[in-house]
């Protein structure tokens, strides 16, 4: 578990961080989301002391980190950036094994974890191990910056806007890849964007913060349903919020008996992907199936919209 | 086409090469190609001493005065980058701008009367003059690497020390490495000047034609010299173009980011 306690930052005479209290639960995706200048990467920074906070302190399982070894802290904790950070000079291999390393691992054991998260994150070992970042495709230097990441299986991965460089379509599946990685591997995750869609598809909970302060922590369902104030309402913007609080729920929650005809829909989409296959097939209802493909029953246009209505 | 290229360059180089060695292990077989040069039957190959020992000589005195430089400059460079050195910056540059301003001649002037003659105030001047080119090259090269990569060095938990011999250093090397290039065949050509003081090199050959009024000890030293020079800078050129390549053209790949949509901003 992660506690920020009190946390503030000051450059001159502004606080770019405000006094943040946050608590932060083992084994879940937390997303700090805010426009620039908000103060999220500078929040995050001093989670691992790339910034020293002007006051307050950063618990770790309850240890205050500001009495680690900067260097000994750092090579415990994750971290991710949107340009991956990649040492152009290393071989993929050599730059996701740079934390294993530095912890003085074996060869054997290192070789065999480069390996193993290689696979993970669908790099064939044979074809990109020996190759030099640049030979890279943009989705594939990030996949190597967060495997590089996770190398010394720390149980804190910091993410600061990991998939910003990325196309729409590849960033989608960076971010369903993670999650699903996450899910597997139990890591705790603290990731900051400015992308609310990204914070709400990631977030376990999510972290508004502007000016340096934290405006609401809160389960994405709740910040979406109950923005505490404007600016988070804003952010989430009046227009999309019904359809980023369907991204939220599975088809499966909206099952009905019945029949449908035309393709059916997997139980496991989401609400908002089974809402755009109906209008774009024109269809009032289709069929849903689970994962086996047997028929569950129907899902309708007007059972989504029941879910896509602020609630009660 | 590019490759056909790169393979007349190391053919020409090579040539050069041996040509090099031939004239030095057996000048004299080329005595006739320069004997048009002489006058009044003045020996056309230079006479006082072999004209191996004296590249040799040349060579040393550059070799030791630019290592000690590269040593000196590259330190500095270090230092002055880190953040208990920031402060030094303008003083460091200051201090090796004076060694290359400084006239190479009037150091050799100031040192014989403290150090003697011989090859000590040539290196003294040489080492001086070299300075400027290795410090400015590090410089930059420290000093303008990604942000992203040196920070996440850190953040991978790199104390000071590992993040500098691990990546600053290794990053920043193409351009020491260009650095010491420039240092070295400015200080092929200056320590010519070094005869004057008695030290051993190709200036004496170079000297004794001014001296004697022979034209053919005049092209043969400079000759020589000049062709090291080349050879040399163009063994520079290549070790650094390959610690770059191997990186991904460095500096185009540094700045610009290929996949980036600039959508997400």
């Amino acid at each position: 578990m992660i506690e920020l306690s009190h946390l503030t930052k000051v450059y001159g005479d502004t606080a770019v961080v405000n006094d943040v209290n946050m608590e932060i639960e083992a084994g879940t995706i937390t997303v700090i989301v805010g426009t620039s200048g908000s103060g999220k990467s500078t929040l995050l920074r001093m989670v691992n002391r790339l910034v020293e906070p002007t006051e307050g302190r950063v618990f770790l399982e309850g240890n205050d980190v500001s009495t680690m070894p900067p260097h000994e802290l750092r090579r415990s904790i994750g971290y991710a950036i949107q340009n991956h950070g990649l040492f152009p000079h290393w071989t993929v291999a050599r730059n996701i094994a740079t934390v294993p390393m530095l912890l003085g691992w074996d060869r054997r054991k290192v070789d065999a974890r480069v390996e193993e998260l290689m696979e993970l994150f669908q790099l064939d070992h044979a074809q990109f191990a020996n190759r030099y970042p640049h030979e890279l495709s943009g989705g594939q230097q990030q996949r190597v910056g967060v495997a590089r990441a996770m190398a010394a299986k720390p149980a804190l991965l910091l993410m600061d806007e990991p998939f910003g460089a990325l196309d729409p379509i590849i960033r989608s599946k960076a971010q369903t890849d993670l999650k699903a990685i996450q899910r597997r591997t139990g890591t705790t995750i603290l990731l900051v964007t400015h992308d609310m869609a990204e914070a709400v598809h990631l977030g376990d909970r999510i972290a508004v913060m502007d000016g340096g302060l934290l405006k609401q922590y809160a389960p994405a369902a709740d910040i979406l349903a109950r923005p505490a104030d404007a600016f988070v309402d804003d952010l989430i913007g009046s227009a999309d919020r019904p359809f980023r609080y369907l991204t939220l729920g599975r088809v499966r929650a909206a099952v009905e008996p019945g029949v449908a005809e035309g393709a059916p829909l997997a139980a496991d989409a989401s609400l908002y992907e089974g809402l755009g296959e109906l209008l774009w097939s024109g269809r009032d209802a289709a069929p849903v199936i689970d994962d086996a493909g047997a028929p569950l029953g129907r899902v309708s246009l007007v059972g989504i919209a029941e879910r896509a209505a602020r609630p009660k | 086409m590019k490759r056909d290229k790169i393979r007349t360059g190391t053919v020409l180089r090579l040539l050069a090469f041996a040509v090099l060695l031939a004239f030095l292990l057996a000048p004299d077989r080329f005595a006739g190609l320069l004997t048009p040069l002489t006058n009044n039957g003045a020996p056309a190959i230079y006479n006082q001493g072999t004209l191996l020992d004296l590249t040799l000589s040349h060579l040393f005195t550059v070799g030791l005065s630019t290592v000690a430089a590269a040593i000196v400059a590259i330190g500095l460079a270090i230092f002055v980058t880190r953040p208990a050195g920031a402060e030094f910056l303008a003083l460091s540059r200051a201090i090796v701008n004076i060694g290359q301003t400084f006239p190479p001649v009037a150091v050799l002037a100031l040192s014989v009367p403290i150090m003697g003659f011989g090859e000590g105030p040539t290196r003294m001047a040489l080492f001086l003059y070299g300075l400027l080119p290795i410090f400015e090259n590090t410089l930059v090269g420290l000093s303008t690497l990604p942000p992203a990569v040196v920070e996440t060095a850190s953040a991978m938990g790199m104390t000071g020390r590992q993040r500098l011999l691990k990546v600053e250093l290794p990053l920043a090397m193409p351009l020491i490495v260009e650095g010491i290039r420039l240092s070295t065949v400015i200080g092929l050509a200056t320590a010519t000047i070094g005869s004057t003081v008695a030290a051993k090199g190709l200036g004496e050959v170079i000297v004794a034609g001014l001296l004697s009024n022979n034209l053919a000890f005049i092209v043969q030293g400079g000759v020589i010299t000049g062709v090291l020079a080349v050879l040399i800078s163009d063994g520079f050129e290549a070790l650094a173009h390959r610690m770059a390549k191997r990186r991904g053209a460095s500096s185009e790949a540094r700045q610009s980011d290929p996949d980036g949509q600039g959508s997400s901003a």
